[in-house]
């Protein structure tokens, strides 16, 4: 059975405001340091196939796509974007090197929010029309509502959600490609303006503007390209009901059905043993504890239990989100999911500098399309081909 | 190092963009039923799957846990329980709100689904999940046939 390795990563690195360049630049340069990366290739001949990651709304052009082969080096190639996140991308890239038919994909994703002076207004555009929007008010009222039933069925804590703040915040110093790194504690956290009770405002993920370009490909030229490719193990996504009405308040199905696909493909029967750590989607903070849990790295209300020991920190035995999540690195819309997947390829060949974890072979990247959706993605990856 | 950092380019150089897109969206056969009845009755129908014996609210005319058509509709009435709730402190543009908002999701006895809305006559340090509380409509000749016909849900005595 033909595998699938990551043999290039490139990142522009993460930052509130990029005024100095445009989404183009952006891409431009993630796509350069990605080739360089993947053993200096030439994309107008080494790349089989382009995938970019990105949504009408949030670049503000309608058919975006078009605007996408030049700056990747894909014109008069084969290339299309997928609408979703960038971890639901790479599992169509994964695929398309399964088949055959390709031996090299390059998957750009990329955002610049700080180009969008009402970005709340297009995560307001996505609830329904009807039953939701004529109500009004600012779209993460959802988030508040769902971390008061997900504390109030599973008995995680408040504090415990304020520990995620301070543990990303403080994982992001390490991290170059950091936006919101910082050093904060409990207190910090609870005293922070309440925006969506229970949740306060520094619990909640800045936008940040950056572009990320991975390159996947068969076993058959993988380490021809690179020493250390990384393999992709599993891949897995699912969606629970858009539906505000009837979907569940307090676990995040989605995450758990993409984790289950992805488990069954790698080959991963016991998670919380067989995972060494795992980068999820920590868009407010606990989404982190949420995501813990629907990835069965511990039983249900039990991720906040972890927090508190210290057992999801750099030294602990189950470190999560140690890129500083996005909490630290910062929400980039799309790419949020490539910026997880970044980490743990980062993690996995060693290369993660001061926050670099012992002793690692296994590592789960997760991501979710935020508010109000209720899709995820799974990636399993390892340094070990196996 | 500072925390907040600024987020708005709109110093340096640019072109304006702005995206104006109007649209009409058709409620369709099953919302419309449900908001009429709304509008010109005050109550609350559900849409049941007879092989899942899941009503659900809103009404869809699709079961999506068999993908049955749905045909038989149920009255509600208008008590419900509030499920989960967030008190919002800050307006879509981030300004403060100088009287929070309190939004829920209220379910319906025999229903396993339930209404997104605001909760009214009660002061945000009293509500809890689980509360038990009832819609409060618009008079009658103010009603169009949509979500804010239902001004509130309110506290149950």
């Amino acid at each position: 059975m033909r595998e699938v390795a990551i043999v290039g990563v490139g990142c522009t690195g993460f930052k509130s405001v990029t005024p100095e360049i445009s989404y183009k630049e952006m891409m431009f340069e993630a796509a350069t340091r990605a080739y360089q990366d993947a053993g200096n290739i030439n994309p107008r001949k080494d790349i089989d196939a382009f995938i970019s990651v990105a949504e009408d709304y949030w670049e503000g052009f309608s058919i975006f796509d078009e605007f996408v082969p030049d700056q990747l080096g894909a014109v008069l190639r084969h290339l299309f974007t997928v609408s979703g996140d960038s971890i639901i991308g790479l599992a169509t890239a994964y695929m398309l090197i399964k088949t055959g038919y390709f031996n090299t994909v390059a998957l750009e994703s990329h955002g610049k929010p700080s180009d969008i002076l009402t970005l709340h207004d297009i995560v307001s555009f996505a609830m329904d029309p009807i039953l939701n929007r004529p109500l009004g008010g600012h779209p993460f009222y959802v988030a508040g509502m769902e971390m008061n039933r997900f504390l109030c069925t599973t008995g995680n804590t408040r504090d415990q959600c304020a520990m995620i703040v301070a543990k990303n915040k403080g994982n992001a110093l390490s991290n170059a490609f950091a936006a919101y790194g910082a050093n904060v504690d409990v207190e910090d956290v609870l005293n922070s303006d309440m925006q969506f009770y229970p949740l306060k405002k520094i619990e909640i993920s800045k936008p940040a503007d950056g572009g990320i370009v991975i390159i996947l490909a068969s076993d058959k030229v993988a380490t021809k390209l690179n020493e250390n490719p990384v393999w992709i193990k599993g891949v897995g996504w699912a969606s629970e009901t858009p539906s505000l009405e009837t979907r569940c308040w307090s676990k995040a199905i989605y995450a758990r059905l993409a984790a289950e696909m992805a488990y069954k493909k790698a080959g991963i029967m016991t998670p919380s043993v067989e995972v060494d750590f795992a980068e999820v989607d920590d868009l407010f903070s606990y989404k982190e504890l949420q995501h813990m849990e629907a990835l069965k790295l511990c039983r249900s209300g039990e991720a906040g239990k972890l927090t508190e020991e210290g057992i999801t920190q750099l030294d602990g035995y189950l470190p999560i989100n140690p890129s500083g999540g996005m909490l630290g690195m910062g929400w980039p819309l799309e790419a949020a999911g490539l910026q997880r997947l970044q980490e743990v390829v980062l993690q996995l060949r060693g290369q993660a500098g001061n926050r670099q974890l012992s002793d690692v072979e296994i590592g789960v990247a997760q991501s979710w399309r935020g508010i109000p959706t209720a899709t995820g993605a799974v990636a399993v990856l390892s340094n070990y081909k196996g | 190092m500072a925390i907040e950092k600024i987020t708005d380019t709109r110093q340096m150089l640019h072109w304006p963009g702005h995206m104006e897109t109007d649209y009409i969206y058709t409620l369709g056969i099953a919302c419309e039923k449900f908001f009429i009845e709304i509008k010109e009755n005050g109550r609350i129908l559900g849409a049941k799957c007879k092989h899942c014996n899941y009503v659900f609210v809103p009404p869809k005319l699709y079961c999506e846990k068999c993908f049955a058509k749905l045909a038989e509709w149920v009255d509600l009435g208008i008590q419900g329980v509030v499920h989960t709730f967030t008190v919002a402190h800050i307006d879509i543009n981030g300004t403060e709100l100088k009287d929070p908002e309190i939004y829920a999701l209220i379910k319906f006895n025999g229903a396993e689904g339930g209404l997104v809305h605001k909760l009214g006559e009660v002061r945000p340090s009293q509500v809890r999940i689980g509360m038990k509380v009832e819609a409060v409509f618009k008079p009658q000749p103010n009603r169009k046939g949509n979500i804010n016909d239902i001004k509130y849900f309110k506290p149950r005595e």
